[in-house]
C-alpha cells in the first residue's frame, strides 16, 4: 500500500511536467491544426543554453531559468516562420514533415555547438527531502509539481480570463468563423506558438532541474510525451492534456515501481493505443 | 448605398452568378429571392469577400470594394449573417460578441488585448438586449436552443454596427413565433438607419418586410420591383412553379 501511494505521488508529480508538455502541444495543434514534432527539440535548445550558461558561471540559477525560457523561445520562432507560417498555405503534412526536419537540424546542432553529448544542468540540490508519515517527497518533485501546477494556473487565467486569451479559443473553435469576423488569425496563430514555447521552455527548466542532465535525445523524449498526453487527454482539449499528463506520470511511476524500469514506456505506449483504439468519440481538435 | 454592377462567378464549369446588376439604396429593405441554387448566397459570398467574382463591380457608396478580404468588407460597413449558423461554440454568449468587437475595433493588436474597452462592453450589452439574449450572456453557445443561435448569429454581426445588413436565410428553421420576431427586429434595424439585405424562403416575410424585391434564377436576375408587382409576374411563377403547359 505504502509502495502504490508513493509511486501514486512520485507519478503525479512527475506527471504535472508532461501535462505542460501536453498544454504546449495541445495550444499549437489547437490553433494551427498542425502537429509541432520540433516542439521537444525546441525546448532541448533551451536547455542547452541554460547548461553552457551554467558552466561558465555556476550558481546563477535564475540567469539559467531565464536563458533556458529565452532559448525555447527562439527555437520557437524559427519552428513558427519556417515549418507554419511559410507553409500555411499547403497542407497540414507538409507541416509536420517540416518540423521533424527542424527537429534533426536543431538536434544536431546542439550536439555540435557542446563540448560532451551530455551536459549537465543545475539543480536546487540543497533543497531538503519531505516526509509526509511514509510518503517521501523529493525536493526535484514537489519543484516539478509546484511549479507545473502554477504554471498551468497562469496559463489557464490567461486563456480563460483574457481577451487574449478568449481570442486564442475562438480561433481554435473556428478559425474560418474568427477570419470572417475579423480575427487577424495568422497573427492569434504565432502568438498561440509563442505562448506554448514559453510554456515548453518552463517545462523543460523543471524537468532538466529533475534530471540534473540533458542529451540530445531529450527532443524526441518530450516531444514523445507532449504528444501521448495532449493524445490521452483527447487531442485538443486544454484541460484533457492535464489529465493526460497526469495520467501518463502514474501510470509510468506504477509501472516502476511493480514490474521495472523496462517496463515503463511499453506499458505507457499501451495505454495510448488503447485509449485511441477504444474511443471513437475522441475530440479531435474539436476547440481548446 | 450599395451597387453590385455586372457581377459574375463561376465555379469550374457552373456559372453561379450571371452579370448580375442590383442597387441597394440607403436604408432600404431589400429581398433577395429565388429557387435553390439560383446564386444567391453566391451573391451575399462575392460582396463579403469569401469568394472574389469572375466579373463584375462591387460598390459601397461609390468606393469599388471588390475582391476585399472578409474583414476588410466588415471593417467597410458590411455586415453579415450566415444560412448555416457558425459561433464560437465552446465560447460563451458575450464572449461570441466580444471576440467580432474586438476584431473590428482593434484588428486583433496588443493594444486592443490590453485597453479596457468600455463603449465596446456597453455597445455588446446593447446588442444583446436588442438580441433578447442578455440573460444567457454566460452560456456556452452551443448550449444554446437553435432559435437563440440565430439570435446570436444576427447579434455577433450587429456588434460591428455595419451600415449594411445582409442576412442570409434569418428565419430558416425557426418556428411561427420565432419569425414574428424576427420581422419586427429587421423592421427596428430599418428604422436605426440600417440598409438591409435579406436573402429568404420564407416569402410571407419577405412580402410584408421588404420594399423591393429582386429575383434570382440559374444565376441570373429575372424581375425586380415592389413585392405586388415581382409576385404577380410571369418569370417568377415559372421559377418557382415551372412552365405552365398548355
Amino acid at each position: 500500500m505504502v509502495d502504490f501511494l508513493q509511486a501514486l505521488v512520485d507519478g503525479v508529480m512527475l506527471g504535472a511536467t508532461y501535462s505542460l508538455l501536453g498544454l504546449g502541444f495541445t495550444l499549437i495543434f489547437g490553433v494551427l491544426r498542425r502537429l509541432n514534432l520540433a516542439f521537444g527539440p525546441t525546448i532541448l535548445v533551451g536547455i542547452y543554453a541554460g547548461s553552457h550558461l551554467s558552466l561558465a558561471w555556476p550558481g546563477a540559477l535564475v540567469p539559467v531559468v531565464a536563458v533556458t525560457v529565452a532559448g525555447a523561445l527562439l527555437a520557437g520562432v524559427y519552428v513558427e516562420r519556417f515549418s507554419f507560417r511559410a507553409l500555411a498555405r499547403q497542407a497540414p503534412v507538409v507541416s509536420m514533415i517540416s518540423t521533424f526536419a527542424v527537429w534533426m537540424q536543431l538536434q544536431e546542432l546542439v550536439s555540435l555547438l557542446s563540448p560532451s553529448r551530455t551536459m549537465p544542468y543545475p539543480s536546487p540540490v540543497w533543497l531538503p527531502a519531505v516526509a509526509v508519515g511514509p510518503i517521501l517527497l523529493r525536493s526535484d518533485g514537489l519543484l516539478m509539481w509546484s511549479g507545473a501546477t502554477l504554471i498551468m494556473l497562469a496559463l489557464f487565467a490567461l486563456l480563460y480570463r483574457t481577451r487574449f486569451g478568449t481570442t486564442i479559443r475562438a480561433v481554435a473553435d473556428s478559425s474560418e468563423a474568427a477570419t470572417l469576423m475579423g480575427v487577424n488569425v495568422a497573427m492569434v496563430g504565432a502568438a498561440a506558438f509563442l505562448v506554448a514555447s514559453a510554456v515548453g521552455g518552463l517545462a523543460g527548466v523543471l524537468i532538466a532541474q529533475s534530471h540534473q542532465q540533458v542529451t540530445p535525445y531529450f527532443g524526441l523524449w518530450a516531444t514523445v510525451k507532449g504528444m501521448t498526453a495532449m493524445l490521452l487527454g483527447g487531442a485538443g482539449s486544454l484541460p484533457g492534456a492535464v489529465v493526460g499528463g497526469l495520467a501518463l506520470g502514474v501510470v509510468e511511476t506504477q509501472t516502476l515501481w511493480h514490474f521495472g524500469g523496462q517496463w515503463r514506456d511499453l506499458v505507457s505506449y499501451a495505454l495510448l493505443f488503447l485509449v485511441v483504439a477504444l474511443s471513437p468519440r475522441t475530440r479531435w481538435g474539436s476547440g481548446l | 448605398m450599395l451597387a453590385i454592377e455586372g457581377l459574375s462567378k463561376r465555379f469550374g464549369g457552373v456559372q453561379a452568378v450571371q452579370r448580375v446588376d442590383l442597387q441597394v439604396r440607403q436604408n432600404e429593405i431589400l429581398g433577395l429571392i429565388g429557387p435553390n441554387g439560383s446564386g444567391k448566397s453566391t451573391i451575399v459570398n462575392l460582396v463579403t469577400g469569401v469568394y472574389a467574382p469572375t466579373e463584375g463591380r462591387v460598390r459601397l457608396r461609390a468606393r469599388d470594394i471588390t475582391g476585399w478580404a472578409p474583414h476588410r468588407v466588415l471593417a467597410a460597413g458590411i455586415g453579415r449573417t450566415f444560412q448555416s449558423i457558425r459561433l464560437f461554440g465552446g465560447l460563451t454568449v458575450w464572449q461570441n460578441l466580444w471576440v467580432a468587437r474586438q476584431a473590428q475595433a482593434g484588428a486583433g493588436r496588443l493594444r486592443g488585448w490590453l485597453a479596457v474597452d468600455r463603449a465596446g462592453m456597453k455597445r455588446i450589452e446593447a446588442t444583446l438586449e436588442f438580441c433578447r439574449l442578455l440573460d444567457r450572456r454566460d452560456e456556452l453557445a452551443r448550449n444554446l436552443a437553435f432559435g437563440e443561435q440565430r439570435r446570436l448569429e444576427l447579434a455577433r454581426t450587429l456588434t460591428a454596427d455595419p451600415e449594411v445588413v445582409l442576412l442570409d436565410e434569418p428565419a430558416a428553421g425557426m418556428n411561427v413565433a420565432e419569425i414574428e420576431e424576427l420581422r419586427d427586429r429587421i423592421l427596428t434595424l430599418k428604422q436605426r438607419g440600417k440598409t438591409i439585405v435579406l436573402i429568404e424562403h420564407h416569402m410571407e416575410l419577405v412580402m410584408e418586410v421588404a420594399e423591393r424585391v429582386a429575383v434570382l434564377n440559374f444565376g441570373e436576375k429575372i424581375a425586380e420591383g415592389p413585392p405586388a408587382r415581382v409576385q404577380d409576374d410571369e418569370r417568377v411563377r415559372e421559377a418557382y412553379l415551372g412552365k405552365r403547359r398548355d
